[in-house]
């Protein structure tokens, strides 16, 4: 009896994947950053879930280089056929202001938003403050004494020093850094100062008493870090910003045929559902979304709206998102 | 105490485990020998492989992969002149040489033996000091990193090969390239000509295969005619009596593997080359010539770089930051079994700890076993006539170019740099610094605008605090007194008078 509905599910399954057609073959996985990252460790988790609902191998490779542009370019080269997937972070969608593609995830077709990460500022255990005010009246008191780090124009800590610079002037001396992990030695160094970051990665060493959280740029407070205030009581200006924060996903080219963009984001929202996976998900303190279709369009459009819009402001763009039609965030 | 012992010999006392580990290993050794499959490739790989395993068995497996392959990279490096990665880079440099001699048995179990202990080393140090060296680790400021890199940058003089203009061109030559692609503080082009294929710059890993594989293949098409020296295998376990005289440098190596290896950022490439500079410069009457098949130039990296092994697992272990690229991927296995690598993992989790210090040990075990047997077969391959064998290391070359990212642009970059280092080498310009330009370029070019940056600018402060941090100040006084070592008027004073 036990075969016979085996075999049943299996005849169904089978006919099902031949009716779509798809994938007959092993699909290609580009992740956008190294091996070991956020979005390497994300995606590689997500995987085998995925490759369980699809019935083949997705082979995942890193090609990195270029802030995720050499990943991007490289599926945009592929044919729009869905054997070969972006895996990538929020990067692409400042591309255009920054002038560094001509692309960004709106000329792609979202499969799915998996997760989103909230920002946090952390500091050396040894800095004179312990909260966002502290911090603004230490730095105004003392001008370029303060150092922070920096991920690059357009990454996180860029942004969110510039949401922070469109409600205070400080002057703080910033050192940059290739990813969030070798800045956050660098702060556990006294290297720099303090930091903003995703909180994903500074919940260890917060955690172990090594780091400390002094502003959750978030609205509401975040049950991994009780006791740290969400920046909207110090600094209510933040609001018009947030939530905001980093994310996942998973993209296929323009022009994917529909039905392979279904079966995708089937496979991708089962996989994500899966519950070792939602534990990694909230054990290194990122927020589930796993969206995709309108729903994931609005949160990218949002998301390049509000970034854009803060990167051009603070100055450090190369093109105003005028140029590319990027509508001002609706406060 | 006993429960550390306890989960020490947890894959001890396992067979399955135990086959694991051996099985990773003997893995590894093969896809380190390979250039262009890395051990930080073959390790990701292996996470989604091992994703529904149980986590002790995917570690078993990983952690072989890792020990092994470090090891594995001197195999090529000795036998075809073509190192298997970049932590072999030196290992080349005199084994290769010796392997030419009709030593290659010879070479390749000394570099064993060494690897070994070198390995045993970095665990030990793991096992007893790992919270200290870490935290130790932390306090390197940009500008010590920097000073480290200037300290490697000293090596031109070791790789020179007598000449120091063509020595110091062929390393500012290595700078240049390593500056290729997307500024990585500012993400502006450097040397790009709008070309985004070179955004992410010329892979180091296609310089070396090239400047290494293709240039020797090259330039042994001028020997066609010369009968391959007659390998000698009677000798292929080093003697007591080699190994007891070698000991101290193998240790000192260890040390500068240990040091190295547990800097976040900085890796076994970097350790292996330091350490070869270091036994260059401490071996006052080495047998053989440096560069000339000198046995000392064979222990130095091969003990660093194992070394640097158990170095880089100590930030890993004890923070949660990676020593290298592949413990960064270990950090990422164990997040995806469910752990949470960090600070806190030590007193969460102790026996991930002990788990790991008794897997490595093991390996390091496996290294020797499986690294002492097949010599024989090896050193054969080095007695091929040039015929098959020159087709062979082309061949080699281009898969291994084309496997760093599966990108043909990278077996174009080798096969150029092939080329270019044959004519080098035609009109007497070492190859050697090229490449080590292209590993420090990175290292001092980034580090140097930290420092500077995190001084507003302010050269007089940023001389001042190097002076004044007992860390930076130790680092500049090394480079002074090795520079000073080199002028004559030094070497007139301090004359050693035995000799």
């Amino acid at each position: 009896m036990k075969k016979t509905i085996i075999s049943a599910i299996a005849a169904i399954a089978f006919s099902s994947a031949a009716l779509a057609d798809y994938p007959t073959k092993d699909i290609q996985g580009i992740i956008q950053w190294g091996a070991g990252g956020s979005t390497d460790t994300v995606m590689r988790a997500i995987t085998p879930h995925v490759e369980k609902e699809l019935g083949k191998s997705i082979i995942l490779s890193n090609r990195t280089g270029g802030v995720g542009v050499i990943a991007t370019r490289f599926v945009e080269s592929r044919r729009a056929d869905g054997y070969t997937l972006l895996l990538g972070a929020e990067n692409p969608q400042m591309y255009k202001v920054l002038g560094l593609a001509d692309i960004d995830y709106n000329d792609m077709i979202p499969v799915n938003i998996i997760a989103r990460g909230t920002p946090i500022f952390v500091a050396h255990n040894d800095a004179p403050f312990n909260t966002m005010t502290e911090f603004v009246e230490y730095a105004k008191a003392n001008p370029g004494k303060v150092r922070t780090g920096s991920t690059g124009a357009g990454g996180l800590t860029s942004i969110v020093l510039a949401m922070l610079d469109s409600q205070v002037k400080v002057d703080l001396t910033t050192i940059p850094y290739d990813g969030d992990g070798p800045a956050l030695t660098a702060l556990q160094g006294g290297t720099i100062d303090i930091m903003p970051a995703v909180l994903g990665a500074a919940i260890e060493h917060i955690r172990a008493g090594r780091l400390k959280a002094i502003g959750l740029v978030d609205v509401e407070a975040n049950d991994l870090l009780p006791g740290v205030a969400p920046i909207v009581d110090e600094i209510p200006g933040f609001s018009s910003y947030l939530p905001w924060g980093p994310f996942f996903g998973v993209f296929v080219k323009n022009g994917t045929p529909d039905s392979v963009v279904e079966t995708l984001t089937n496979a991708y929202s089962k996989g994500a559902e899966h519950p070792d996976f939602v534990d990694l998900i909230n054990g290194r303190g990122f927020t589930m979304m796993n969206i995709s279709g309108d729903e994931a369009r609005q949160f990218l459009d949002s998301y390049r709206s509000v970034s854009s819009w803060l990167v051009h402001d603070a100055g450090f763009s190369k093109n105003s998102p005028e140029e590319f039609g990027i509508p001002r965030p609706n406060n | 105490m006993f429960e550390a012992l306890q989960y020490f010999s947890i894959s001890w006392v396992s067979p399955e485990l135990m086959f694991l580990t051996a099985l990773g290993t003997f893995l590894g050794i093969y896809v380190g020998a390979i250039p262009g499959l890395s051990v930080t490739m073959a390790v990701s790989i292996l996470i989604s492989f091992t994703f529904s395993w149980d986590v002790n068995s995917a570690l078993c497996l990983m952690v072989g992969v890792y020990m092994g392959g470090v090891y594995g990279g001197s195999r090529t490096a000795i036998l075809l002149n073509i190192p298997g990665a970049p932590s072999a880079i030196a290992t080349a440099l005199d084994g290769y040489p010796l392997a030419q001699q009709g030593k290659a048995g010879e070479a390749i179990g000394l570099s064993t033996v060494m690897s070994v202990i070198g390995g045993f080393v970095g665990i030990i140090v793991l096992a007893v000091a790992a919270p200290h060296v870490s935290d130790f680790a932390l306090t390197f400021q940009p500008r010590d990193y920097l000073l480290l890199g200037l300290l490697g940058i000293l090596l031109v003089g070791s790789l020179s090969g007598g000449n120091m203009a063509k020595g110091l061109f062929a390393g500012a030559f290595g700078i240049l390239i390593g500056t290729v692609g997307l500024d990585p503080l500012t993400a502006e082009e450097r040397f790009t000509y709008g070309v985004v294929e070179l955004w992410s710059g010329i892979n180091p890993i296609a310089v070396m295969i090239g400047l290494f594989g293709i240039t020797e293949a090259l330039s042994q098409l001028h020997h066609m005619d010369k009968v391959a020296v007659k390998q000698r295998i009677d000798r292929l376990i080093p003697k007591w009596g080699d190994v007891k005289k070698y000991l101290p440098l193998s240790l000192r190596s260890s040390a500068i593997g240990v040091g190295v290896g547990s800097l976040p950022g900085v890796g076994g490439d970097i350790a292996a080359l330091m350490a070869y500079d270091q036994a260059k410069r401490s071996t006052k009457n080495p047998e053989v010539e440096f560069g000339k098949g000198a046995k000392e130039g064979l222990v130095a990296p091969e003990s660093a770089n194992n070394a640097a092994v158990g170095g880089a697992y100590i930030p890993m272990l004890t923070l949660g930051i990676p020593g290298d690229a592949v413990t960064a991927v270990f950090i990422g296995a164990l997040f995806i079994h469910g752990l949470n690598p960090g600070p806190m993992l030590m007193i969460e989790r102790p026996e991930m700890f002990w788990f790991t210090v008794g897997n490595l040990t093991l390996a390091n075990i496996f290294v020797l076993i499986f690294g002492l047997t097949g010599i024989r077969l090896f050193s054969k391959i080095v007695e091929c006539p040039k015929g098959i064998l020159i087709p062979v290391i082309f061949l080699l070359s281009i898969v291994g170019a084309y496997s760093i990212n599966n990108s043909i642009a990278d077996v174009w970059w080798m096969l150029g740099f092939g080329m270019l280092g044959y004519f080098f080498k035609m009109y007497g310009v070492p190859v050697g610094p090229i490449i080590l330009g292209v590993i420090l370029s990175r290292l001092i070019d980034d580090n140097w605008r930290r420092a500077i940056m995190s001084e507003r600018g302010d050269l007089s402060n940023f001389f001042i605090n190097m002076i004044s941090s007992p860390l930076s100040a130790t680092l500049l006084l090394a480079i002074i007194l090795i520079l000073l070592s080199q002028t004559p008027i030094w070497k007139k004073v301090f004359k050693p008078k035995n000799t």
